[in-house]
């Protein structure tokens, strides 16, 4: 067991790597002055004896070393470390520089270079044939987008677009869109992936060039107004994609927020039932957005939101960002089931939360703990049930 | 055009199977070759040759002659004892031009694909490869293969009027064997097999039978999920049965009921089997996406509303544990039939 | 010792859902098709990049096409092969495995001083697996294949490979030059190099053959090369799954199984 203790007391620098390092984390590393911080915070110390020692790595890339740093493929992005830092390190960001250097040096995890493989091929991260993008909408019936006619352009991702499971909350979410009667289409099968994933899993120069492409179609079709599903996805058109780029992007949450604020939207079906919340860590924590997703849900006549200890900024990670949803994790090691306990532990009925990957994980961890009275539900699918005749 | 080394005029009228032994008895899909070469040849009313290749084989002679070919073809060497693409294909290649033969068939297995594979350049004809089907065109006598490409989504008819020989290979479980029955004749001939080491070109360093995990390339995978509470001996036996191997979802294996290198799905293998069968699984995408590229999914669930049923053809729902034994008894009841 | 020069055959084949059979004409409808590189190609490639890596070596990538092919072979040179050939001629169309391996065989004349060629175990669109055996015929060298690892010995100008057979594996040697073929998923190809990616993609150029440079035979490429013909097309039945539910007691599902998986 590597303790932070046991650091080895000599190390041979190499100022290249140094340099390296350097240019691939930004200097982002180097106001971290070593409080540890980071490491206490990491949820991975929840569920792992030995710890992720964040602070170790922030170390070995101002010092410029590589030694050691596999644990980095362990990060979920989930910003509580960011959160808490004093220093106001991008801590996730300086671990995305690192892994982008073992890519140069292809020490990445077995199925890592499938996935991205898949985004060139198949223009989705799951494997899953491209000309199958619009498969989630049944027979529903959802234009394409046209910017002479359409205000918003929904922007479905690839998790609701493929997952049997979060296909759901597209449609559900375009039920709730139409009921509000306003006027949106979709890019059908030439919806371009965000390239999120592969910004997540450490390839910045890949995911410029998926979100180079992204942005050229969205130009293309005129795109002013893009309402996401996915958090990962609104994350990166919002952060990362160039900052001159000519439109606005909302996650739905945000968006449903404001049709109810302005009356464009009203949940007339009472739904009595007693629910908790996830913060999603790409929509709470890394941009603070928790008020949108709790205007909607207590919108809903009859629903009580019980808050789980761990909420708002101090959310628990699902387990499913930073790229994990293409790694797996040992059983034990699963943040997702301590946080199904937990939400069992409020006595809510309902899990609800605003992210595909958070449904996957939960969805499973209810499984592998019996929790047979939890069920999960993405906020769109809570607003399609509390719509008036549903059918 | 391209000239085959002997054209339709000086064909022999005569269907050639290559025929694989495993130890004391041809293979399974020798004994399909058989069946369905016999039928070609009934087609046409030309004779059927059971062409064995080896060392010392004369004992499977008579399993040959009473599957009905016509006669046997023994091409017997020391040097063809152990299988090189080299030998193999120089010996043929050899009886093949003695006897210019209209049509051989072989099984398309990794063995018998390349010897034809090597001979069909060495002859300078066609050979339609892992066919589906197979007819004879009677008034041309020429040999009219089916063919799947593009995973199976596009069946073509395939011929080569102008060449011979007409080569094909046939995927292997396609096509029903016979049974043994009194033999038509007794006649055994023996090809002149003249070969010198210097031929042979590989070496075999080493061999070792039936060891390690490679789920990915099972013909048929049976899957167990968390429903079948970790009773994996039920569907390895099944797996076994049916020649396929064992995978799993990921409760299971966090469980510790079977390795990690049999989990199947999107952080474990994912496989293309010809037939899988999901036992006790409710049907996550991120499993699913390890199964759905095979031709035919099995599912046995106990819950109507599973999600994998989606994505079955053919769906069971009841208890695993009532289920599978019964299809196994069935299965080996079966085999005692067949191999009575 | 000269560096070992490897050379690997791809294949540019449309994506195998996105084809479609005319129900009127019978033809092939590929328009609009997206294509890929053969997968097992991808699994060919990498198997001689990691030789490359560890032995040092070329690699040429060949592969037989329309024009549009040439974009392909630079995902491969991006990946870390180092040249690439681009067999393009009219006169190619319509090949069957006959025609294209001679065409195959002539690129690798024409190159020269290839010691190891290496293909996947087969196509997804033909799904034959009769080009590396056809190629090594027309090149008299020795065949593996179905290989999962191999290694090269120069000293000994040999190469063993390892290849599972009936749940076991076999190891064989071959003297060099040889062509091998490697089987599918054998290992897991890795991403392009980004590294490399400008140049693959920009700088480099990719060769251009056509049936003069290769002092092809009129006689052995595309259709008058080729003896097999198509005289039928169908699209095979709906991959749609079937949902079919089976009643009845456990005995007698048991049995409608058997009857299922016989048939198939």
């Amino acid at each position: 067991m590597e303790s932070e203790l046991s650091e080895p007391t000599y190390i041979t620098l190499d100022d290249n790597l140094w340099g390296e390092i350097l240019e691939a984390t930004n200097g982002a590393a180097g106001p971290c002055f070593q409080c540890g911080v980071c490491t206490a915070t990491c949820p991975w110390g929840i569920v792992r004896e030995e710890d992720f020692t964040v602070r170790t790595l922030l170390r070995r890339a101002q010092i410029g070393s590589l030694e050691k740093v596999e644990s980095l493929w362990l990060c979920t992005a989930c910003a509580q470390c960011e959160a808490s830092c004093p220093r106001g390190v991008p801590i996730a960001e300086v671990i995305r520089g690192l892994r982008y250097l073992l890519w140069k040096r292809r020490h990445v995890l077995p199925d890592l270079p499938t996935t991205l493989w898949s985004l060139y091929w198949n223009n989705n991260p799951w494997g899953q044939p491209p000309s199958q993008r619009t498969q989630w909408m049944g027979d529903l019936e959802v234009p394409l987008f046209d910017a002479d006619r359409h205000e918003i352009l929904l922007y479905i991702g690839c998790t609701p677009s493929f997952d049997r499971r979060a296909q759901n909350i597209a449609r559900s979410l375009v039920k709730v869109l139409k009921a509000s009667g306003v006027s949106f289409g979709i890019l059908g099968e030439g919806e371009p992936c965000c390239g999120e994933s592969a910004l997540d899993l450490g390839h910045r120069p890949y995911f410029e060039e998926l979100a180079n492409k992204a942005v050229a179609v969205f130009y293309q079709n005129q795109v002013k107004k893009i309402v996401t599903i996915s958090p990962h996805c609104y994350d990166v058109m919002q952060n990362e994609y160039p900052d001159d780029a000519e439109f606005e992007v909302h996650h739905y949450t945000q968006y449903l927020a404001s049709l109810l604020q302005n009356n464009l939207l009203s949940f007339q079906n009472p739904l009595n039932h007693k629910v908790t919340y996830q913060d999603p860590c790409f929509l709470g924590r890394r941009n603070n957005e928790y008020d949108a997703p709790r205007e909607v849900i207590n919108s809903v006549p009859g629903i009580s939101l019980l808050e789980m200890d761990r909420s708002g900024p101090e959310t628990l990670c699902c387990g499913g960002g930073g790229g994990r949803m293409w790694m797996e994790t040992p059983i034990g090691e699963r943040f997702s089931d301590v946080r199904v306990r937990e939400a069992a532990s409020t006595s809510a009925e309902i899990l609800v939360t605003s992210c595909p990957f958070c449904i996957t994980c939960f969805e499973d961890s209810i499984k592998a703990e019996s929790l047979n009275g939890l069920k999960v539900l993405d906020v769109a699918e809570l607003a399609a049930l509390a719509l008036e005749e549903l059918t | 055009m391209v000239a085959s080394l002997f054209d339709p005029s000086e064909e022999n009228k005569a269907i050639w199977v290559l025929l694989e032994s495993a130890g004391v008895e041809l293979t399974d899909v020798s004994f399909e070759l058989l069946a369905k070469g016999r039928e070609l040849a009934d087609e046409v009313d030309w004779p059927l040759a059971g062409v064995l290749i080896g060392d010392r084989l004369e004992h499977l002679n008579s399993q040959v002659l009473s599957h009905q070919a016509d006669e046997v073809l023994l091409l017997e060497h020391p040097l063809l004892e152990a299988f090189t693409v080299d030998a193999y294909t120089q010996a043929l290649y050899a009886a093949i031009m003695e006897r210019i033969p209209s049509v051989i068939l072989f099984g398309a297995t990794p063995n018998s694909r390349d010897i034809a594979g090597r001979l069909a350049v060495r002859l300078r004809t066609g050979l339609n490869a892992d066919c589906i089907d197979l007819r004879m065109d009677k008034d041309r006598g020429v040999l009219i293969s089916d063919v799947t490409g593009f995973g199976g989504g596009v069946v073509a008819l395939l011929e080569m009027p102008d060449h011979r020989p007409q080569l094909a290979t046939v995927r292997p479980g396609v096509f029903h064997s016979l049974e043994a029955s009194a033999p038509r004749s007794d006649k055994v001939r023996r090809a002149k097999v003249e070969l010198d080491q210097s031929v042979i070109r590989t070496r075999i360093i080493e061999q070792v039978k039936g060891e390690g995990v490679s789920i990915g390339q099972a013909p048929v995978l049976v899957c167990g999920g968390r429903g079948i509470s970790g009773n994996f001996e039920m569907l390895t036996e099944l797996a076994e049965l049916l020649g396929g191997d064992v995978g799993a979802t990921r409760p299971p294996v966090d469980e510790g009921y079977i390795e990690r290198e049999r989990q199947v799905g999107q952080t474990g293998v994912i496989c293309h089997p010809e037939i899988a069968i999901n036992c006790g699984i409710s049907g996550a995408f991120h499993f699913v996406v390890g199964i759905q590229d095979a031709e035919i999914i099995i599912s046995i669930n106990s819950d109507p509303n599973a999600p994998i049923f989606e994505f079955s053809d053919y769906c069971v729902v009841g208890d695993v544990e009532q289920i599978l034994p019964a299809l196994i008894q069935s299965l080996k009841e079966e085999r005692v039939v067949t191999h009575a | 010792m000269p560096d070992l020069h490897m050379a690997v055959c791809m294949k540019v084949v449309p994506k195998p859902e996105e084809i479609r059979v005319d129900p009127e004409t019978r033809t092939l409808l590929r328009e609009g098709a997206r294509s890929e590189i053969n997968p097992p190609d991808m699994n060919a490639l990498e198997m001689a990049l990691s030789i490359k890596d560890e032995a040092g070596g070329r690699i040429s990538l060949i592969s037989m096409g329309p024009p549009f092919v040439e974009e392909y072979l630079r995902v491969g040179l991006a990946m870390g092969a180092d040249d690439a050939y681009l067999l393009t001629d009219r006169a190619f169309a319509g090949a069957d495995t006959l025609a294209t391996t001679y065409t195959l065989a002539q690129c690798l004349h024409k190159i020269g001083d290839v010691e190891v060629v290496l293909l996947g175990e087969e196509s997804s669109d033909g799904a034959t697996g009769q080009v590396p055996p056809g190629l090594a015929e027309w090149m008299d060298y020795p065949l593996i294949t179905l290989l999962r690892s191999l290694e090269i010995d120069k000293e000994q100008n040999v190469l063993r490979g390892r290849r599972n057979v009936d749940g076991g594996y076999e190891i064989l040697e071959v003297p060099l030059p040889a062509v091998i073929s490697v089987a599918t998923a054998a290992n897991e190809p890795r991403f392009m190099d980004f590294e490399r990616k400008g140049w693959a993609f920009e700088d480099t150029q990719v060769t251009m053959w056509d049936a003069q440079d290769l002092s092809a035979e009129s006689q052995f490429i595309g259709i008058p090369g080729s003896p097999t013909i198509v005289t039928g097309l169908e699209q095979a039945a709906s991959q749609e799954r079937k949902n079919i539910f089976l009643d009845g007691g456990a005995s007698e599902i048991a049995d409608q199984l058997v009857k299922i998986l016989r048939s198939n």
